[in-house]
């Protein structure tokens, strides 16, 4: 039973975090480009690369899950 | 069966197994290729159809690799293995997607094998370093130590960091969503897994769009100047 509520503490957690990082992160880059069109290509690049950067630690906790997954009988 | 351990091996190939994901990503080698012959066989100078297509991907990637490089000639030298990568994963990630995946035994998107992308990732991480020690020599040794020799610990573990977290993003995506996919087909075999999979669609282009960049940007920061 704990593994189980460990699993999904850990990627509701990382789920969590990293929701309010990106949308912090797009938020802002919204704000950019709507401020400054021109410059959108790279306000989407870089986004594109922060967004992975964030999304990485919430796969860490879905990893983290899926390996606790393993261990229910 | 969890991590892609493998599970059903078809016949060997001297020593090495070969099962279904390795059999998928032949035929995925094979239809970039075949596409890339047919494209290519009598080239014009005024360019048609197909070769017209690739004319204009293979301009458009060297231009937005030079924009993220900053020097034209490692972006040329780099920008085929880059694209090589970005056609492959998205090949592998649209090949859950076809009608009977799941359901005929080995079809499965290799990239949710953690081997796959771990092979992947070590290809980039090979290159990284090929690419430092052509443009800089025996320099680039200097960009471990770059602020002080202090942060050597730090910048190794940078440096396998970087491999790892390619392996984990796409492994984990792929994988997860597949298993979303599948666990929705359980509770509702029809109409609604219908949204997930078209979502999917999104992501198996954004990961492999991700992959592709993040490898450039490494490529860039171990030829660029300074660090």
């Amino acid at each position: 039973m704990g593994v189980a509520l460990g699993a999904g503490l850990a990627v509701s957690i990382a789920g969590l975090g990293g929701g309010i990082g990106m949308g912090a992160a797009g938020g802002k880059a919204f704000e950019a480009i709507a401020r400054q069109p021109e410059v959108g290509g790279d306000v989407r690049t870089l986004l594109f690369i922060t967004l992975a950067f964030i999304e990485t630690l919430t796969i860490y906790g879905l990893l983290i899950a899926f390996m606790l997954v393993g261990k229910i009988q | 069966m969890l991590f892609g351990m493998l599970d059903e091996v078809f016949f060997y190939l001297g020593p090495i197994p070969v099962d279904h994901i390795i059999v998928t990503e032949w035929v995925i080698i094979a239809l970039i290729a075949l596409i890339s012959y047919f494209a290519t066989r009598d080239m014009q100078m005024i360019p048609r159809g197909l070769q017209n297509a690739f004319e204009m991907i293979i301009i458009w990637t060297y231009e937005f690799f030079t924009q993220l490089m900053d020097k034209e000639h490692v972006a040329k030298k780099w920008a085929p293995l880059l694209t090589g990568f970005f056609l492959f994963i998205l090949l592998s990630n649209y090949s859950g997607l076809i009608p009977g995946a799941g359901h005929i035994s080995g079809f499965q998107p290799p990239t949710s094998n953690w081997n796959v992308t771990m092979t992947l990732a070590l290809i980039t991480f090979f290159s990284v370093h090929i690419a430092g020690f052509s443009e800089h020599g025996i320099h680039y040794l200097g960009h471990f130590v770059s602020p002080s020799p202090l942060m050597l610990p730090l910048n190794l573990v940078e440096e396998i960091a970087h491999p790892l977290s390619l392996t984990v993003r796409l492994f984990g995506n792929i994988f997860g969503e597949e298993m979303v996919i599948a666990f929705l087909l359980f509770l509702a075999p029809f109409i609604v897994p219908g949204a997930i999979m078209g979502l999917s669609l999104l992501l198996g282009a954004i990961q492999a769009i991700v992959f592709t960049i993040l490898s450039a940007s490494y490529i860039a920061a171990a030829t660029g100047e300074g660090h």
